[in-house]
């Protein structure tokens, strides 16, 4: 077998931790890259070999293809990892790296191009035989020919800016007689928010859900879908928590699912690790899906299909990158119990989810059984403005979503993270919102019960015992501190046992 | 109630009824607590540091430079403190800019799509009742 001597990771945080561990695992050298701001990082403290690529600026580091190749030339790495984000979809990244004698450990970069055209990754879709949502883009665009389009399309409708994108400017029109009164405004909205008052009629999926599945495939023909993840709980543009399998997926739904999804694959020459997403409506054997889009690169929320399905998809990235076969044929993949992740996010939610950077004071980490925790971070270490707030993930399995998801709260209840405020309380309300506890989730959750999950972290006085602490901590006199008293646990640790 | 310490931030915190596990680290003049799984800050008064300033005008700035998402609000228009005015998004997050307090919108100074810098407020607000073109309101 002959797989990488040495792989350049040309990420940071907790996916180039995990891309480092992948590599020893695999007797691999691992290769960091660093912008000045992350010279003290974890995972350049874990890595090989770690090479500067620039300032703090993503774009003058982490997004630059120039420093990311020649560092990869400098410290001889003969394949490149991009981990998520940064340039892991960029085709241009990825033809770079071929160019420059350097494996790419992701899609050839002609699929990384079609898929990433939502338009034209839509139209292989709906070739390949997957549902897509109704829509299309007027070519005449006067009210009388959209609202042709929106009957078209069938109601409800939602109206986009045919130039957008991240729900900026987007207008649902349920009823035909709002039709009159939503396309001027959803016009002028498109003109000011993207210089092009086109529209692009749709059909509105009420209520999805968002599920996921993830594609594995081989240089030699093989694909493989390694179930579904449900990522329903998210604001635009971010997920907060995921979990396998979906509590709205069944049986035949999952079949189904998964060979739209392998069809998808196949139809773009797929290789590698990629997800598809789909959005879910309704829940059970009846239920409707329709293609999204596909992530062609490792997910963040990779981790609770590892944990479910127990492979390592990072090592299994890498083998099919050097040509190996995919190591195992659909009817061996299995799902066992369930999987939840959370992300901890260094963020504010009771100041408008305001992103915190400082220094991480305290950072204890729990260990328990069930519990794996990806991050980036040690204690000591700094958040950083330029990046994105991830600190952890937090992957709570167990036999059942119930205990998965009690796990995850008790995972919680023990993850002290002082120095900077965090995202745990709101993670910890969600998992103990009734709605969640019974799976009755979609990607309206989040907005729909924001007041309710936001009153409950408004935080009353501290606590007697809180001051206590507090006073024992900054030595002030006064209070009923105790001295510092001989304990069995620091004693013991200077008895030899 | 007796609370002992046991090195690298940790404590022992021991009630008539119960006995559990805190963690605390200072910063300056706040300390940092977490027990019972909660994060508590407490300022040098003893009491729990809030996070923003609630009459601030720097409140209607962007906190970081920031591209804005969407604008909630138009000139005229009444707004209860914590209502959102502008959504932000920067280092891939989605940051809301809230009112500090109850007001009219006099203006809005920004755009969607427009890449904001901190310091600048992005709504100015007036109290409510009184017209933007109005002089100051005298004191009742």
């Amino acid at each position: 077998m002959s797989l990488f001597k040495r792989i350049l990771i040309a990420n940071r945080g907790e996916i180039a931790v995990r891309v480092i561990r992948a590599c020893r695992e695999l007797g691999i050298e691992a290769v960091a890259v660093y912008s000045d701001a992350d010279a003290r990082a974890l995972h350049v403290a874990l890595a090989d070999y770690a090479i500067r690529i620039g300032p703090p600026p993503a774009a003058e580091s982490y997004l630059s293809i120039d420093a990311v190749i020649a560092a990869a030339q400098s410290a001889g790495a003969d394949a490149i990892h991009p981990g998520y984000g940064f340039l892991s979809e960029n085709h241009d990244f990825a033809g770079a790296c071929a160019a420059h004698g350097r494996t790419f450990i992701g899609p050839p970069a002609r699929v990384i191009a079609t898929m990433g055209s939502k338009v034209a990754a839509r139209e292989l879709a709906r070739k390949a035989g997957a549902p897509v949502v109704p829509g299309e883009t007027p070519r005449e665009q006067s009210d009388v020919a959209i609202a042709e389009a929106a009957r078209r399309v069938g109601f409800p409708v939602l109206l986009k800016p045919s130039e957008g994108g991240g729900g900026i400017g987007m207008k649902a029109v349920r009823t035909e007689s709002e039709l009159a009164h939503a396309i001027p405004q959803a016009r002028r909205e498109a003109q000011a928010a993207f210089g092009d008052g086109t529209l692009y009629v749709e059909r509105l999926i009420d209520s999805p859900r968002h599920v996921e599945f993830q594609i594995l495939a081989d240089a030699h023909g093989h694909i493989v879908h390694v179930f579904e993840r449900e990522c329903s709980i998210q604001r635009r543009h971010q997920k907060v928590i995921e979990e396998t399998p979906s509590p709205a997926v069944t049986p035949a739904l999952r079949h189904r699912m998964g060979a739209a999804a392998v069809a998808v694959a196949r139809a773009a020459g797929y290789v590698n690790a990629g997800t598809i997403e789909f959005l879910l409506a309704g829940s059970g054997d009846s239920a409707s899906f329709y293609f999204l889009e596909m992530n062609t690169r490792l997910q963040v929320e990779h981790p609770i299909t590892e944990q479910v399905a127990g492979i390592d998809l990072v090592a299994a990235q890498i083998r099919v990158a050097a040509g190996e076969p995919l190591p195992w044929a659909q009817e061996q993949l299995t799902q066992r119990g369930h999987a939840i992740e959370l992300r901890v996010y260094a963020e504010d939610p009771a100041a408008g989810y305001l992103p915190q950077a400082g220094p991480l004071l305290l950072y204890r980490e729990p260990a328990m059984p069930g519990v794996r925790i990806d991050s980036g971070f040690v204690e000591g270490g700094e958040v950083s403005v330029h990046y994105d707030p991830l600190l952890a993930k937090l992957i709570a399995s167990a036999e059942s979503r119930d205990a998965a998801r009690r796990r995850a709260l008790a995972a919680l209840h023990g993850f002290p993270i002082l120095g900077i405020r965090t995202n745990v309380a709101l993670l910890r309300e969600i998992l103990q919102h009734p709605r969640f506890a019974a799976g009755d989730i979609d990607t309206g959750f989040l907005d729909a019960e924001r007041d309710a999950l936001h009153t409950r972290l408004v935080r009353s006085e501290p606590s007697p015992e809180a001051l206590a602490v507090a006073a024992a901590a900054s030595g002030r006199p006064g209070v009923s501190a105790a001295s510092p008293q001989p304990d069995p646990w620091t004693t013991l640790r200077e008895t030899r046992l | 109630m007796t609370v002992t310490p046991l090195g690298n931030g940790r404590y022992e915190v021991v009630t008539d009824t119960a006995r559990t596990l805190a963690y605390a680290a200072r910063q300056h003049d706040q300390t940092w607590v977490f027990i019972h799984g909660q994060v508590v800050v407490i300022g040098p008064a003893g009491g729990a540091v809030s996070r923003r300033r609630p009459h601030d005008d720097a409140a209607l700035a962007a906190p970081m430079p920031a591209t804005v998402t969407s604008i909630n609000v138009s000139p005229g228009q009444a707004v209860k403190a914590g209502d959102v005015l502008v959504t932000l998004e920067a280092m891939k997050m989605e940051m809301a800019v809230t009112a500090p307090r109850d007001g009219v919108v006099d203006a809005v100074n920004c755009r969607p799509g427009e890449l904001v810098q901190p310091g600048v407020a992005l709504v100015t607000l007036v109290p409510p009742g009184r017209a933007s073109e109005g002089g100051p309101q005298n004191e009742r």
